[in-house]
């Protein structure tokens, strides 16, 4: 039992964090499409999670959980969860994903439409009964309304696309995780810019941080990050493990497949080897829900974190806040639309009731 | 990063689950009755007697030298086989950790043992009825008296002060404010003890009234006039791990959970799938806090943190009961916890303290 990061874990994002405290400035939120992009591909960052045989690290999920917070407390402008975190889940032949050159964007099931299409080399959109891959060349993206000035949307349209084998399952899964872990850096980054401006704005003689009215609201935003926080660790732990049992299943499959001819002389034994896949078979079912359900909780926790930490912020920050320009709001602009990516809140507080409610949650571990 | 649990740690769970399914009792009365401090006193016993009532204290002490998770495994497997409400708990969980770290090995020898077997029952008396909140307002003083010192003053809110053998607190000896306070520990005997009702009608707490109680120097805990930093080590155990680890709200929420099932609102089962997850996150943030005391780290302010987080959870998990349940609340047996449940944002220092410790000692908002 070590529930805390390793060394490894947080130097991968404190080096994040400096590349993005460098190369993403506020400033660049106003002037850069993809700021920082190609320095966090000279770092490896979008092969991180691509196997060794796809140029990548081979990490897990878990691994760069503390980096994937530092793209959300920077407000990093961009697809970067597409990229970085469905790259494993493309076909083998999609060159150069560890490289970030190709930049890929999603429409996630349940959503209108694609964030950063305008920027995607390659589409994914996710639908009932599985994932299509659309390339740039038959894309059309027609910009719609949203919310997030550096997260523009699309409505998309397109004639080919190629079917993209497997579930999809656990790439939403893996990218909504991700997202989760963005939304408690987004969260993080707005309950430190505002204790910073509670301490430094003063009326009544006094900085306005030495009210007990500011102080509980900034309070309750620290409870609900603090508590937000390992519900995102877990999901990731139980996503990995999710994932690893899939690979575990399919590596067996092929093992079976190749020991065929030498089985035809011992039935019984195989007949025992079927009730074991069986068993496991059943056993995997259940971690995929529970990794389902932790996906669900971890994105409603930390989509509300991030949701209540704007809402204090912008108060406590009173009409400077509600400035085109203050900073501020990229971080605000974050938290609602990032709130709002793959499931909304309220879907999935739906799942969870589903899960819980009328399934019989058992505990992990 | 991981989730496991070691071998150790899986044969502790299951010896613990084996011998709470033969041993625990059927509910008892309050243990703010005669018979059913009685009945709660007798339980700690037996518990004792297995030396699973103190699982993490060293065991010359009649502990077994658990680690923080193996504690953590026996709060969860206690709560989740019902078992009761620990009468001892402001000595195991309060006193018991400030002996272990401030007191004498004289003093831990004569009282922790007492103590871990529920021979001795401790009440913890730390307001006054002018100092709440502002605790270092307090006036109850302490006179030098040959051997040892006597107690004046009158303190109150005591829990468990109407049947317990022991209490503990902090009296004035010198200075103002936080200083010259110094912590003493007394029998019972000898101070005027008025139990008070509570919501229930039953006396979980009392009204003390010292008038020059006398106690020998061996019942100081730490140096004369160390008792703020002392106290303040102990309230935070309170508000952190020791005092509310999570098992007891993770039995909670599964209560919960199965209540809802027969919810006809998807509101109100929305509400319950919430809260089960709330005390999962409870229960992962212990994990995390756990393994930073391990490493010999110092929580400190933080744990206001954990003490809003579950106090709040545990309010919404019984009002959800209460709104679900309507006139049966009492004879499904939540009415009880709920009045509890209502106790736990004021106990343990009020839950605007602990906004305000968060803003100032977590956040660094100016004071």
């Amino acid at each position: 039992m070590n529930f805390a990061f390793t060394g490894e874990q947080l130097a991968l994002g404190a080096t994040v964090r400096d590349v993005l405290r460098d190369h993403c400035p506020p400033a660049a939120l106003r002037t850069e499409r993809r700021p920082a992009w190609e320095q966090l591909a000279a770092l490896g960052f979008f092969g991180l999670l691509l196997p060794p045989e796809a140029d990548g690290l081979g990490l897990g999920l878990t691994d760069v959980l503390p980096a994937l917070e530092e793209t959300g407390r920077a407000c990093l402008p961009g697809p970067v969860v597409e990229t970085a975190v469905l790259a494993p889940y493309l076909p083998a032949g999609v060159p150069k994903l560890a490289t970030g050159s190709v930049c890929v964007a999603a429409l996630p099931p349940g959503q209108a439409y694609a964030a950063d299409a305008d920027l995607a080399d390659l589409l994914v959109v996710v639908r009932e009964g599985g994932a299509r891959l659309v390339p740039a060349r038959s894309l059309r993206a027609a910009a719609r309304p949203g919310v997030d000035p550096c997260r523009p949307l699309f409505e998309v349209g397109f004639d080919e696309s190629e079917d993209l084998a497997g579930p999809a399952g656990p790439a939403v899964r893996a990218a909504t995780v991700a997202t989760a872990a963005q939304l408690v850096g987004v969260a993080r980054e707005l309950l430190s810019v505002t204790v910073a401006y509670a301490r430094a704005r003063t009326q009544f003689g006094a900085p306005i941080g030495s009210f007990q009215a500011v102080k509980h609201q900034l309070a309750d935003v620290a409870v609900a990050v603090e508590f937000a926080a390992p519900l995102v660790h877990r999901a990731a732990l139980s996503s990995d493990a999710a994932s690893a049992r899939d690979a575990g299943a399919e590596r067996d499959a092929g093992a079976e497949r190749d020991a065929g001819g030498e089985r035809d002389a011992g039935a019984e034994r195989d007949a025992g080897g079927e009730r074991d896949a069986g068993a496991e078979r059943d056993a995997g079912g259940e971690r995929d829900a529970g990794a389902e359900r932790d996906a669900s909780a971890a994105k409603v926790a930390a989509g509300e974190a991030a949701a209540a930490a704007a809402r204090a912020a912008l108060q406590i920050h009173g009409a400077i806040g509600y400035t085109e320009e203050l900073d501020l709001r990229f971080w605000l602009a974050r938290a609602w639309s990032l709130a709002a990516a793959y499931g909304t809140t309220a879907a999935h507080r739906e799942r969870l009731r589903t899960a819980i409610v009328d399934g019989h949650p058992s505990r992990w571990p | 990063m991981d989730l496991d649990f070691s071998p150790a740690e899986r044969d502790f769970r299951a010896e613990v689950r084996e011998w709470l399914g033969a041993h625990a009792p059927p509910p008892l009365p309050s243990m703010d009755t005669p018979e059913g401090f009685a009945a709660h006193r007798a339980w700690e016993a037996e518990l004792a007697g297995a030396r699973l009532s103190v699982v993490s204290w060293p065991e010359e002490y009649g502990g077994r030298g658990a680690s923080l998770v193996e504690w953590l495994i026996f709060e969860e497997e206690y709560w989740a086989a019902g078992c009761p409400a620990r009468v001892t708990q402001n000595g195991i969980f309060l006193l018991g950790p400030s002996l272990l770290r401030f007191g004498t090995p004289e003093q831990r020898a004569r009282l922790l043992p007492a103590m871990a077997g529920g021979t001795d029952v401790w009440a913890q008396a730390w307001s006054e009825p002018e100092a709440g909140s502002d605790l270092a307002a307090l006036t109850s003083r302490a006179e030098p008296a040959p051997g040892g010192w006597r107690l004046y003053g009158h303190k109150t809110w005591s829990s468990r002060a109407a049947y317990a053998t022991h209490g503990f607190g902090l009296f004035r000896t010198s200075g103002a404010r936080h200083k010259g306070l110094t912590y003493f520990m007394f029998p019972m005997t000898g101070v005027a003890v008025r139990p008070i009702a509570q919501l229930d009608g039953l006396p979980g707490f009392a009204e003390l009234r010292f008038d020059g109680v006398y106690v020998p120097e061996s019942m100081v805990l730490g140096r004369e006039g160390d008792g703020w930093r002392i106290a303040m080590a102990t309230t935070s155990s309170e508000r952190g791990l020791t005092l509310r680890s999570p098992g007891r709200f993770l039995a909670t929420a599964d209560r919960l959970v199965a209540l809802a099932r027969d919810a006809a609102d998807p509101a109100l089962a929305d509400r319950a799938a919430r809260c089960w997850v709330a005390a999962e996150a409870y229960r992962l943030h212990t994990f995390g806090v756990a393994r930073r005391i391990a490493a010999g780290e110092e929580i400190g302010a933080a744990a206001s943190l954990g003490k809003l987080f579950w106090s709040e959870l545990d309010l919404r998990m019984h009002a959800l009961a209460m709104e679900l349940l309507g006139d049966r609340a009492g004879t499904a047996g939540w009415l009880d916890g709920f009045l509890f449940s209502l106790a736990g944002p004021i106990y343990a220092g009020t839950n605007e303290i602990q906004r305000n410790i968060v803003a100032e000692r977590v956040l660094g908002l100016p004071r």
